[in-house]
């Protein structure tokens, strides 16, 4: 009886777990198979592989090109800017030439070829057809000289004239060998010839 | 074992590494910097001088400095040197011995500066041709004065070495005009900048314009008429102002002799800067106008009143004569004036005290700079007020004992043209500040009456009769057509042995404006020590009224068709016929 119960206890002690035992079946725990799973890990990580090596090769590609772009650039700057120099500065030299073939000078030179001379007097024609002030043609006596004279020699470089007084007795060629006398004689009549020379500056003689 | 060598190998590097970075560092970042960094200085532009009508008379332009290395020239030294010689006009030795090799330290040399930057580079590319190395360029601002000699004596010029600026408005507002050079360092590698190498740049400031109130036409009118004048007078020296008589404004100040701004070294160093400012003179008669003028303002006299002039005046230990011969003669102030007389003057000019006539002079700007910006400019002598006495008064009444300077002068005369205010000359338009932190230009101008419009005009009306035929003593500086309003001065200089009036040399000048009723523009010349016999009315008169008639026609100003005052200069004794 007692066995019986124990069997009936056992009997029930084991009858309540087949009672849910689908549900006792799926709630216990297991291994993950490890053979499936090592299967799919490998299939995912070569695209992943490929695709960390294709941007690391795209990223250094693509810095290299960069770079080089960088540097092409730069020699296209360098050439750019030797263009702008070399373009500002034909500029510069143009509008030189430009100011000095505007400066009064020149274009006094180009006027006065051309005959012109500055008014007289000035006089104006108004819109109404009367006239201001007084106005003459103008004359070449209102010219204007517009270039410095000649800058005279110095006086170093001024000829001199020597004239030695030879005795009444000479001929007329002596005259002509004035120059040959006087350098002949000009140191033993030192005193007469600076009297002479004074002389002839002052009266411009010439021969 | 192993471990061992490897510690012992570590070791030696940590040592190498201690040298390198810890002891040589510095010498080591030098050698690395020489090799591939690139420091250059980026001047600054300077400033152009323009005239009022914005035409350069001064200008920058690019231009570059030759410069080379000698220990990499030597090898092609006479090739480069010939080349360099043809181009750039220079002379062969000379660059043979900077292109060849001394030691090996010198590895910088100037072989010229300032050239044109088209040709510097094409020069270059000539170089660049024949493969030889050692030859550069840099940057170096060129210097020109397109119109040459016109207002050089007031810009100055710009010597070969920048820091030294010599003269004129160049000088006195090189500040302004300079600028402040920037910098810019970075590395290169065959030719071409390294991006993203080492660089640093600190731009260049560049310099201010200065647009002075010359008409450069003008000017140039002046500088020719006046080199003509001078030339002709076989004198030593000349000056003419032209002002804009209702603003003050300096249309042309020409000196001559003067110089060319692009060779300044082929001139006489007297000939560089502005004789007008610089040198100071006696006016002679046409201090005359500032006399009488302060006397009918001080309502002592007028143009009417009635002198008896004695053929001589005695004062103190002098005798005063006239520069023509009379006996008794009578004139009325506006004959005095026209006809130029000593004697009038100083019988007209005792009835001022003679601090009174001085403080006059003052008020006309006498004895004080008329600071327009100009350096080395002369103050004038007018004396001292308290040792003036009757002889000190009846001389300076007609302008002896007194010096003056031509600009000074004008501004004077240009007071009773402008109605009686005298306005302070300028040179500058607008604003700007010299180096020695004067403010000057038409903004800066100032005006003070200093006698009454009335006075002014009843001088203006005599210095009319100057120019009148067959009345005053310079109709030649007369237009026709227009009133004219002028006054001559012949001032003798003391000088020679005696250091005397007599051996001294003579100082011809002309003052006037026109329209006498109206007047637009006011004239002044002075030529000084012209060897021929001249007078102010027959030397710097028809420079006077050549300038005059010229600045009236390119200003367009009219006639004012209004009839010449006519005073009488003359009065008849009543009762003697």
């Amino acid at each position: 009886m007692s066995s019986l119960i124990t069997a009936a206890k056992a009997g029930a002690r084991t009858r309540v777990p087949r009672f849910a035992e689908a549900a006792v079946e799926r709630a216990r725990l297991t291994v993950v198979p490890p053979r499936r799973a090592i299967g799919r890990t490998q299939a995912a990580r070569t695209p992943f592989a490929v695709l960390v090596i294709a941007m690391l090769v795209a990223g250094v590609v693509g810095l290299l090109m960069f770079n080089t772009n960088m540097q092409q650039a730069s020699f296209k700057a360098t050439a750019l800017q030797e263009q702008v120099n070399t373009l500002t500065a034909k500029e510069q030299s143009l509008s030189m030439t430009l100011d000095a073939l505007r400066s009064p000078q020149r274009l006094a030179v180009a006027a006065k070829k051309l005959g012109m001379v500055p008014p007289g007097q000035p006089a104006f024609i108004r819109l109404d057809g009367g006239v201001l002030g007084a106005p003459a043609p103008a004359t070449s006596e209102n010219s204007v000289r517009i270039n410095p004279l000649p800058t005279p020699a110095p006086p170093s470089l001024k000829r001199k004239t020597l004239v030695i007084r030879v005795a009444p007795q000479t001929t007329s060629t002596a005259g002509s060998q004035a120059d040959t006398r006087g350098t002949s004689t000009a140191q033993t009549r030192g005193g007469d010839r600076k009297n002479t020379t004074n002389e002839s500056d002052q009266s411009g003689a010439t021969h | 074992m192993g471990l061992l060598a490897i510690a012992m190998l570590l070791s030696l590097f940590g040592a190498r590494l201690f040298q390198l970075q810890g002891v040589d560092s510095k010498a080591y970042a030098s050698r690395a910097e020489a090799a591939g960094l690139v420091n250059i200085a980026l001047p600054a532009k300077r400033g152009q001088i323009l005239d009022r009508n914005g035409t350069p008379l001064a200008e920058s332009v690019a231009g570059m400095m030759v410069v080379a290395d000698p220990t990499r020239t030597t090898p092609n030294a006479e090739a480069i040197a010939k080349l360099l010689a043809d181009r750039l006009h220079l002379d062969y030795f000379d660059l043979l011995g900077k292109l060849t090799k001394k030691n090996d330290t010198t590895r910088f040399v100037y072989i010229a500066r300032r050239i044109p930057s088209t040709l510097a580079s094409s020069t270059m590319d000539e170089l660049k041709a024949h493969n030889y190395v050692g030859v550069d360029t840099r940057p170096d601002p060129l210097r020109t004065y397109p119109a040459g000699d016109v207002a050089a004596n007031l810009i100055g010029y710009l010597g070969n070495d920048p820091t030294k600026v010599s003269g004129g408005l160049e000088r006195s507002f090189n500040g302004m005009l300079a600028g402040k050079d920037g910098k810019e360092t970075y590395e290169v590698g065959g030719g071409n900048r390294i991006p993203l190498g080492d660089n640093s740049q600190v731009d260049p400031v560049n310099g201010k314009n200065l647009t002075l109130t010359i008409d450069r036409d003008v000017q140039w009118f002046s500088q020719r008429v006046l080199r003509t004048a001078v030339e002709s007078a076989k004198a030593q020296s000349g000056a003419a102002v032209v002002l804009d008589s209702r603003t003050g404004e300096i249309l042309a100040l020409a000196d001559y002799p003067t110089f060319d701004a692009n060779k300044p070294g082929k001139a006489a160093k007297d000939d560089l800067g502005s004789r007008a400012l610089s040198d100071v003179y006696e006016p002679g008669s046409v201090e005359k106008v500032l006399t009488t003028s302060s006397l009918i303002d001080a309502g002592k006299v007028t143009p009417r009143t009635r002198f008896t002039i004695p053929a001589e005046l005695p004062v103190l230990d002098r005798v005063i004569g006239d520069w023509f011969p009379h006996g008794t003669i009578h004139l009325t102030l506006a004959g005095v004036i026209a006809r130029s007389s000593n004697i009038g003057t100083a019988l007209a000019a005792t009835q001022f005290a003679p601090a009174e006539l001085y403080d006059h002079l003052v008020k006309f700007g006498l004895g004080q700079r008329t600071d327009v910006g100009m350096p080395g400019e002369a103050r004038g002598v007018l004396g001292d007020r308290d040792s003036w006495n009757t002889l000190t008064r009846a001389q300076v009444a007609f302008g002896q004992g007194l010096s003056v300077n031509a600009l000074q002068m004008a501004t004077a005369i240009n007071t009773v043209a402008n109605g009686g205010q005298l306005i302070t000359p300028s040179l500058v338009v607008g604003r700007a500040t010299t180096t020695s932190d004067q403010e000057v230009g038409t903004e800066t101008a100032k005006r003070r009456q200093v006698i009454s419009a009335d006075a002014a005009r009843k001088t203006a009306e005599m210095m009319e009769g100057v120019t009148t035929q067959d009345v005053g003593t310079a109709p030649g500086a007369g237009i026709e057509g227009y009133r004219v309003a002028g006054k001559t001065g012949t001032a003798q200089e003391v000088g020679g042995a005696c250091n005397c009036y007599r051996d001294g040399g003579l100082d011809v000048s002309f003052a006037g404006f026109a329209p006498a009723d109206k007047p637009r523009f006011t004239v002044y010349v002075v030529v000084k020590h012209p060897s021929d016999g001249a007078s102010g009315g027959g030397t710097a008169g028809p420079v006077f009224r050549k300038i005059l008639n010229y600045v009236l026609q390119k200003y367009a100003v009219p006639p004012t068709d209004t009839p010449p005052a006519r005073i009488p200069t003359k009065w008849r004794v009543h009762g003697r016929g």
